[in-house]
């Protein structure tokens, strides 16, 4: 995949809002918490950000693409950035425990990355020669 | 083609390969061609058989028929296995010598009312060949004279109109003609690719014909592979997910090849693809088996039902008709061999044709065509698989130009034979210049190890599907053709095993890399090899002595060689891009050819210059035919319907299933 701007910020909409959002359901009935709910909310928003970064390291390789194991990479950062905000700065208000929310953060991120690779092609044919965008 | 005698008459000219004198000749078929005395055409060259070829005519067409000669016959640049119809315009290959075909049409045609029509260009060719032959007064003529339907040449005299009445056409026909809503032309890659969107879009398969020489899709394809010495087991350069058979592109060749090895219980093999794609490009990109392409294209014509469609036969001529269609003359071949002229109108056509020939650098041209050796320079694309033999044999020394995928591709054929066999076998490497920095394009910069420069496909990744695909799609003509200048240019794949046997090779010698430019190549007098005389970089002229040089600097050749696009160009003055290829709008509809509700479409090579760099790949040919159909739905073209969502998810798990579309 070799994603742009308006493509990464359209499939992370799309993916977190559907498989996202249905993996955060399951953890929020089993934990019995909220938490989970506020956490995609929030690494949705603070990945349109990071999406502009991301981007611009593209422009650096011959390819412009963004390999699998950048993929892997990006989600680990993610991670540590929101993991800072949450327990650091006490941003949501209410810090699930730290064996949950790598549970669930994990099971969402192999979510999207399965839904990005498979899913999104097989609904939206288009959106792989889009660079991301399924919506035109 | 007749003279007054009634005798079918062929002209042949060609240059004899020693003195480069020109002779023409006009004769009455059969026409024999060999080295014995007793032929039509006795040529004296030990690479011509004692009786090579017959030229003879049946029910109005020529055929070539090979004698069973020891040395083969080529006919633009294509094997002739056994025998094969030639048409106005063909090159016919017999050892060093080539033979322009020119099949004159009836003289009696001159008189009637169609003359008119013929360009001047024509009637001058016909007043020059007179002079140089003194031949009857005959008419050279596009194609062929048809003799079972009367009257009619064919394509028919009416193919000499910009619009062609369709009711006039069926009256001079006297039959109705056939239809169709899609007709593919090229029965390839693209065709096959494009009829399978049709379908998987809605059409029926009854509203679509294909006509082709190949009965596979892949069929010219992997002769060229098999060629270039990529066989069935040698990996592609293609990435996963452009699957000729698989509109999604899931799963890709990657995922099934690891499904494929896990439930054979290879678990290590298909962990180690698995990782291969995880880390790709970073390590080494994943490529796919060409057999396993090969099979799944296999499997997608089963289900889409391709024998139904596809029809054995030879496209001469495309034209817009007067009710917004296009009518289409082609020669359908028959299983015994002989031919039927047919037209078919169809409402949507699409141009899939491929190659339309292999080029040689000059220097070698000239060395073929003056020696007649055919066997010691070769093309890197045409049959050499005896070079390959004779150095596992005796050993020997190879010189290679043109330092693309091909060639990297021949030096490892060089090295399986070098290590199979043991012998003495040397590569020298001739390069134009030394390459030590990679092309620069904005803030990237492509790798360079020992003069080769490296990237995964033949244009950046985003190019298919990212930000410089819409960038090029963006840009004018000029734009177009200076962005691709920067992102093609001849490349390898990155592939560790090519870069290790590269720097073995140099370091134990028998691979060796020369940078300069080619004075002339000859026959070495002294050790009866072949010498090559190169003026180096820094001055000094050097003798590069060979047994083989193989040709591996490409494939390309204008559209001009194919005498389908050539026609269509010339009658309708068509405009070109900016590489002097066929001029598309960024959905692949051929600027101009456009007919009332009638849409000609293209794709492949025919369109590079384009809105899209890739067009000559799998995924470039997915791309055009997603283009191209979406286009058609937009216009409520019979049969499709919009593929998205739920109906595209329900149309993939058919795929999924193996039902049909
Ligand atoms: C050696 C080699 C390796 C390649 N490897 C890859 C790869 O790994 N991955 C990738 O994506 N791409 C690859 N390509 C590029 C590309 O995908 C193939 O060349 C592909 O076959 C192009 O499809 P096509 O339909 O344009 O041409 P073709 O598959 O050649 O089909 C065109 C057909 O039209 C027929 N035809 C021509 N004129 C007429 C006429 N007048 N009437 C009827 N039929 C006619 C021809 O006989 C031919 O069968 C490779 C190309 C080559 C040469």
């Amino acid at each position: 995949m070799t994603p742009t701007l308006r493509g990464r910020w359209q499939s992370r909409l799309f993916l977190m809002g559907t498989l996202g959002f249905l993996v955060t359901i399951f953890f929020m009935i089993v934990f019995g918490s909220i938490a989970p709910f506020y956490l995609l909310v929030l690494v949705t928003v603070l990945g349109f950000f990071w999406d502009i970064v991301y981007t611009l390291i593209q422009k650096w390789r011959w390819d412009h693409d963004w390999p699998p194991a950048f993929q892997l990479g990006a989600g680990i950062w993610e991670m540590i950035v929101l993991a800072a905000l949450v327990y650091g700065a006490d941003i949501i208000g209410m810090a699930p425990r730290p064996d949950q929310f790598l549970l669930h953060y994990s099971a969402v991120w192999l979510a999207v990355f399965a839904g990005s690779q498979s899913l999104m092609r097989l609904v939206f044919p288009r959106w792989r020669y889009n660079g991301g965008q399924w919506l035109s | 083609m007749y003279n007054s005698s009634n005798q079918p008459l062929i002209n042949l000219a060609w240059h004899h390969p020693h003195t480069g004198q020109r002779r023409m000749m006009s004769a009455a078929l059969p026409v024999t061609i060999g080295r014995a005395a007793d032929n039509s055409i006795p040529l004296d060259s030990k690479f011509v058989s004692a009786h090579h070829v017959r030229l003879e005519e049946r029910q109005g067409e020529v055929f070539v028929i090979d004698m069973g000669s020891r040395n083969s016959v080529r006919l633009n640049n294509n094997d002739v296995s056994d025998e094969s119809v030639v048409f106005h315009g063909d090159q016919l290959q017999i050892g060093p010598f080539t033979f322009s075909l020119e099949i004159p049409e009836n003289s009696s045609v001159l008189a009637g009312p169609a003359t008119q029509l013929l360009p001047t260009s024509q009637i001058q060719r016909v007043a020059k060949m007179t002079a140089h032959a003194a031949v009857t007064p005959v008419l050279p003529h596009q194609q062929p004279l048809i003799r079972d339907t009367g009257t009619a040449d064919f394509p028919p005299a009416i193919f000499r109109k910009k619009i062609v009445p369709v009711d006039m056409l069926t009256r001079i026909v006297g039959e109705q003609i056939e239809e169709t809503s899609y007709l593919a032309i090229g029965g390839g890659l693209g065709s096959f690719v494009w009829v399978d969107h049709l379908m998987v879009y809605g059409v029926k398969r009854q509203d679509i014909v294909s006509i082709g020489f190949e009965p596979k899709p892949y069929g010219r394809y992997r002769r060229l592979c098999r060629n270039s010495q990529i066989p069935d087991h040698e990996r592609l350069r293609s990435n996963s997910d452009s699957c000729p058979d698989n509109l999604w592109g899931w799963p890709g060749y990657a995922v099934r090849e690891i499904w494929d090895n896990t439930s054979h219980g290879r678990l290590g093999q298909a962990a180690r693809i698995g990782w291969q794609i995880f880390n790709e490009p970073l390590v080494q990109t994943y490529t796919p088996k060409a057999g396993v392409v090969f099979d799944s294209i296999d499997q997608e014509a089963a289900r889409i039902g391709w024998d139904k469609i596809w029809r054995h036969g030879r496209v001469r001529a495309v034209r817009k008709t007067d009710d917004g269609r296009y009518v289409v003359a082609y020669s359908l071949i028959k299983p015994d061999g002989s031919t039927e002229h047919k037209l078919i109108l169809a409402q949507f056509v699409h141009l899939a044709v491929g190659y339309p020939g292999v080029r040689f650098l000059s220097d070698l041209q000239e060395y073929r065509e003056k020696t007649g050796d055919f066997h010691h320079v070769v093309n890197a694309y045409e049959k050499h698989d005896e070079v390959y033999d004779h150095l596992e044999q005796y050993g020997g020394t190879v010189l290679i130009r043109g330092r693309g995928i091909v060639a990297s591709r021949i030096i490892q054929r060089i090295q399986e034979a070098r290590e199979r066999s043991g012998r003495d076998i040397r590569i020298i490497h001739l390069m134009r210049s030394p390459n030590t920095e990679g092309q620069k394009a904005g803030l990237a910069q492509r790798a360079v190890d020992n003069h080769w420069e490296f990237q995964p496909f033949n244009w950046p990744k985003a190019a298919w599907g990212g930000d410089l695909r819409k960038k090029l799609e963006n840009a004018n003509t000029k734009t177009r053709a200076e962005l691709l200048d920067q992102w093609g240019g001849t490349t390898t794949a990155d592939r560790l095993d090519w870069r290790d046997m590269v720097r073995e090779g140099l370091t134990a010698g028998w691979y060796s890399i020369y940078f300069g430019t080619v004075l002339d190549v000859r026959p070495h007098k002294k050790t009866g090899q072949i010498a090559t005389k190169v003026m180096q970089n820094h001055g000094e002229v050097a003798l590069a002595v060979a047994d083989y040089i193989v040709d591996a600097t490409g494939l390309e050749a204008g559209i001009e060689g194919n005498a389908l696009l050539k026609d269509l160009v010339t009658h309708y003055d068509l405009p070109r891009n900016g590489k002097g290829r066929l001029k598309v709008t960024n959905d692949f509809a051929l600027i101009d050819m456009d007919n009332g509700r009638g849409q000609i479409y293209a794709s492949g090579i025919s369109t590079l210059g384009g809105p899209f760099a890739a067009v000559d790949s799998f995924l470039g040919l997915q791309y055009a035919a997603l283009r191209s159909v979406d286009n058609l739905t937009a216009q409520n073209a019979p049969g499709l319907r919009r593929l998205n969502g739920l109906r595209s998810l329900n149309q993939w798990t058919r795929w999924a299933r193996g039902v049909q579309p």
